[in-house]
C-alpha cells in the first residue's frame, strides 16, 4: 500500500491524532502548544487523521484554511493564520462522534495521586480557567474538554491536549506562576483565544488512567461569594447525562457508566467568584474525602 | 470489461462479506474507506467475530455499532410515534431503511439510518400530511416556488420533522419523480404490498424492494458515495436469491413497471463490485445500455460512488463525474422545457445568495 501523505502524529493519551498540513505556521504553532510530545510520523494507526490545506492565495477577504476529514469538508474554513484552532476545534469534534467505545461527558478533568477530580460544565461556566489553575496548583492535568470514562473499568482515561483559553480568562491564567501559553489568536467568533500548555509531568502521564473520587460542576459568577452544596447521587448522575456528549447514543451502557460513576464519587456543586478561593475549597474537600 | 475499483476499495467490498487479516495501519486506511462510504457499522458486523483485531481497530468498531444501534432505536421510536397515526383506510408503505428493519432482514445489520420514508397512494397524501401535521411533524417553511417543485415535479413532499427529533420524514406518493422519463402509476405497487406482521404498515413485494432500491441508487441526485446503497442491493439480492422463482419475478416485474434499466445497473454493479451472485442469464435477459454508453457510465459511476483520494478535496476528475452524474440526474426528472427554467432560476438565487452571504467560521474553541 503506498502512503504517500507525509502525517505528523500526535498521542494524547485515550487518542492518537495524525495530521498532514503544508502550512508552516501550523507547525510552528503545534511545536509550542505540544512541547512535550515527541514529534512522531508513525504510520500506525490514527483515531483521528486529517489534513489542513491553505485555500485560494486570490481570495479578498483573506486566504484561507479547510479541515479535510476522509475526503470531506465537515467545517467551514477559518483564516489561515488560525490554522491550529481548527484542528484542536475539528479534531475534537470528529473525536466525539468517534470514541463511542468510552462515556464522554464534557468535563475538565485533574487528578492528585491518580484520584481524578472530574469538572462537568457547559460552555462559560469557567470549566477550562478552573482545570488550567488547578494543573498550575500541582494537580494532574488529564483533559480541559472529555472526561473520557471506560464503562468497563469506571476509569478515566488522560487526553492531555492544549486548553482553549478565551477573552479575560488569558489573562488571569497567563499571569499565574508557570503558565505557559500558545499563540494569541484574536477575533475569532467567540473573542480572543490562546492555548494553556499542561505541563510537562501531565504529558507524560498521559497513558497512566485514573480512579474517578470527586465531581464538581463548576460555574463561575464575577463577584459571586463562594458556595460549595453537595448533591446527592441521583441528582449527580442527571447532570452527568446533561453534560455529556454521548450520554443517549450509549443506552444502557452510558446510564450504567453514569450511576456508577456517582456511586463511586463524592459531588459537588461550585459557585465561584474568585479562582484562589475555589482552588482552596476544592482542596479542602477532596482532602476531606475518606 | 467491468467497472473497477481501487484495491483499497475492493478490499473494503470483500470485507463486508468475509473475515480478513491486517496490520494496524492497513486498518487504519480500511476503516477512513468505510467512513467515507458510511459502510464503518457494516464493517464492524462483518469483521466482529475476526480473531487477532487490534484493540483500537475493535474500539472503533464498538463505537460505530453503537451508533447504528442508537439510530436504529431513534428510527424505531419514530415508527412507534407513526403507527398511531396508520389505521387509516389506505396502506403506508415503509421504503428501504425501515421496512428493512422491521422485517428483520440480515441486511439491516450495521445499516446507518438516516431518515424515515413512508409511501401512500397519491390521493391520500394531503390526509397523510395532515394526520402527521396535526400530530406535530413540521417542514420548514418554504418559498412558494420550492413548494410548487415538490407538489408538481417530485414525488414527494417537502421533508418533515418532528421538533427535536433527529431523523427527518419524507412522505412519498410515487418511487420516481412524476415528471420523469421513468414515471409510472405506482397503483401495481400498492396492489402487491405486505403488511409487515405486529406492525400497521406496509412494506413493498420483495422484487419492488430491489427494484426502489436500484431507482433510487441510479436515478437520485449527485450520487456522491452511493456505493452503500450498491450495498443495499447485493445484500437484498443475496437475502432473496434463495426464493423460488425469484429471479423470474423480478426480471418480469422490472418489464411490468419499465425499471429494466435501473436493475441492470443495479445487478451490474453488485455484479462487478461485491461479487453478487447473479445468475448470468438473469442480467443477459436485460437490455444492456447501448456500449459507449456503458463504458461511459462504468467510468463515471465508479468515480462517483466509490471513495476516492481521503487525504484531501476530491480530485477534479472526480469533480467532474459528479457534476455529470448530476446533469444526467435533472436530465432524466424532468423535461427540458421545465428543466431549463428550473436551473436557470435555480442558479440565479444561488449566485445571489453567494454574493449576500457572509459566511463565518465557527467558534474555535466550542464543543
Amino acid at each position: 500500500m503506498i502512503e504517500a501523505t507525509p502525517y505528523r502524529v500526535l498521542d494524547v493519551g485515550a487518542a492518537k491524532l495524525a495530521l498532514h498540513s503544508p502550512i508552516e505556521r501550523l507547525h510552528a504553532d503545534l511545536d509550542r502548544v505540544y512541547p512535550h510530545l515527541p514529534g512522531t510520523t508513525d504510520s500506525g494507526f490514527a483515531d483521528v487523521r486529517v489534513s489542513l490545506l491553505p485555500g485560494s492565495p486570490l481570495r479578498l477577504r483573506g486566504r484561507q484554511v479547510s479541515l479535510w476529514s476522509e475526503g470531506e469538508r465537515p467545517f467551514e474554513p477559518y483564516p489561515i493564520h488560525s490554522a491550529l484552532p481548527l484542528f484542536e476545534w475539528g479534531s475534537n469534534y470528529l473525536l466525539s462522534q468517534r470514541l463511542n467505545a468510552y462515556l464522554l461527558l464534557h468535563a475538565g478533568v485533574v487528578a492528585r495521586d491518580d484520584l481524578a477530580l472530574i469538572l462537568p460544565a457547559s460552555p462559560g461556566s469557567g470549566k477550562t480557567t478552573l482545570t488550567c489553575a488547578l494543573n498550575l496548583a500541582g494537580w494532574r492535568f488529564l483533559s480541559d474538554e472529555f472526561a473520557v470514562i471506560d464503562p468497563d473499568t469506571g476509569e478515566v482515561l488522560p487526553m492531555v491536549r492544549p486548553a482553549p483559553l478565551k477573552n479575560r480568562s488569558i489573562a488571569v491564567i497567563g499571569e499565574r506562576d508557570a503558565a505557559v501559553l500558545g499563540p494569541l489568536y484574536p477575533g475569532t467568533r467567540k473573542g480572543d483565544v490562546a492555548h494553556f500548555v499542561p505541563d510537562r509531568d501531565s504529558t507524560l502521564a498521559r497513558h497512566r488512567r485514573a480512579r474517578p473520587r470527586a465531581v464538581m460542576f463548576p460555574r463561575f459568577e464575577a463577584g459571586a461569594r463562594l458556595h460549595c452544596k453537595p448533591l446527592d447521587s441521583a441528582t449527580a448522575v442527571m447532570r452527568l447525562g446533561l453534560n455529556s456528549f454521548n450520554y443517549r447514543a450509549l443506552g444502557p451502557v452510558g446510564f450504567h457508566a453514569a450511576v456508577e460513576l456517582a456511586r463511586r464519587t463524592k459531588a459537588w456543586e461550585l459557585h465561584y467568584g474568585d479562582l484562589d478561593e475555589a482552588i482552596a475549597c476544592i482542596e479542602t474537600l477532596f482532602a476531606s474525602l475518606p | 470489461m467491468s467497472p473497477r475499483a481501487s484495491a483499497e476499495t475492493a478490499l473494503l467490498l470483500r470485507a463486508l462479506h468475509a473475515p480478513i487479516e491486517l496490520d494496524e495501519p492497513g486498518w487504519d486506511s480500511l476503516l477512513r474507506r468505510a467512513r467515507a462510504s458510511g459502510l464503518h457499522a457494516r464493517l464492524a458486523a462483518a469483521q466482529a467475530a475476526t480473531p487477532g483485531l487490534p484493540d483500537v481497530v475493535r474500539r472503533h468498531f464498538l463505537s460505530a455499532t453503537r451508533i447504528a444501534a442508537y439510530r436504529r432505536k431513534l428510527m424505531e421510536a419514530e415508527l412507534f410515534q407513526l403507527a398511531a397515526l396508520c389505521d387509516t383506510g389506505f396502506p403506508v408503505v415503509l421504503l428501504k431503511g425501515a421496512a428493512y428493519a422491521l422485517q428483520r432482514r440480515r441486511m439491516a445489520t450495521g445499516r446507518f439510518v438516516s431518515d424515515v420514508d413512508l409511501l401512500v397512494p397519491a390521493a391520500h397524501l394531503r390526509t397523510m400530511e395532515q394526520a402527521l401535521r396535526a400530530a406535530g411533524w413540521r417542514s420548514e417553511a418554504l418559498s412558494p416556488y420550492d413548494e410548487r417543485y415538490y407538489r408538481d415535479w417530485s414525488h414527494e413532499t417537502p421533508p418533515l420533522r418532528f421538533p427535536g427529533h433527529s431523523l427527518e420524514l419524507d412522505l412519498h406518493h410515487a418511487i420516481t419523480p412524476v415528471t420523469g422519463s421513468l414515471a409510472f402509476d405506482p397503483a401495481p405497487l400498492f396492489a402487491r404490498a405486505e403488511p409487515i406482521a405486529g406492525t400497521p404498515f406496509h412494506a413493498l413485494a420483495t422484487e419492488d424492494q430491489v427494484l426502489h432500491a436500484c431507482v433510487h441508487c441510479f436515478h437520485d441526485g449527485d450520487l456522491a458515495l452511493r456505493v452503500r446503497e450498491v450495498v443495499d442491493i447485493d445484500g437484498l439480492l443475496r437475502e432473496l436469491a434463495g426464493q423460488a422463482g425469484f429471479w423470474d419475478r423480478l426480471l418480469a416485474r422490472a418489464a411490468e413497471l419499465g425499471l429494466q434499466r435501473p436493475l441492470w445497473y443495479g445487478l451490474h454493479f453488485a455484479r462487478a463490485w461485491l461479487d453478487c451472485p447473479v445468475p448470468g442469464a438473469v442480467l443477459a435477459a436485460l437490455p444492456p445500455p447501448a456500449a459507449p454508453l456503458r463504458r461511459i457510465m462504468d467510468t463515471l459511476v465508479a468515480l462517483t460512488m466509490l471513495p476516492g483520494d481521503l487525504d484531501g478535496p476530491p480530485s477534479p476528475g472526480v469533480r467532474l463525474a459528479r457534476a455529470a452524474m448530476l446533469a444526467r440526474y435533472h436530465r432524466l426528472r424532468m423535461p427540458a422545457h421545465l428543466l431549463l427554467p428550473h436551473l436557470v432560476r435555480k442558479t440565479l438565487l444561488r449566485l445571489r445568495a453567494s454574493v449576500a452571504a457572509k459566511k463565518e467560521a465557527p467558534d474555535a474553541g466550542a464543543p
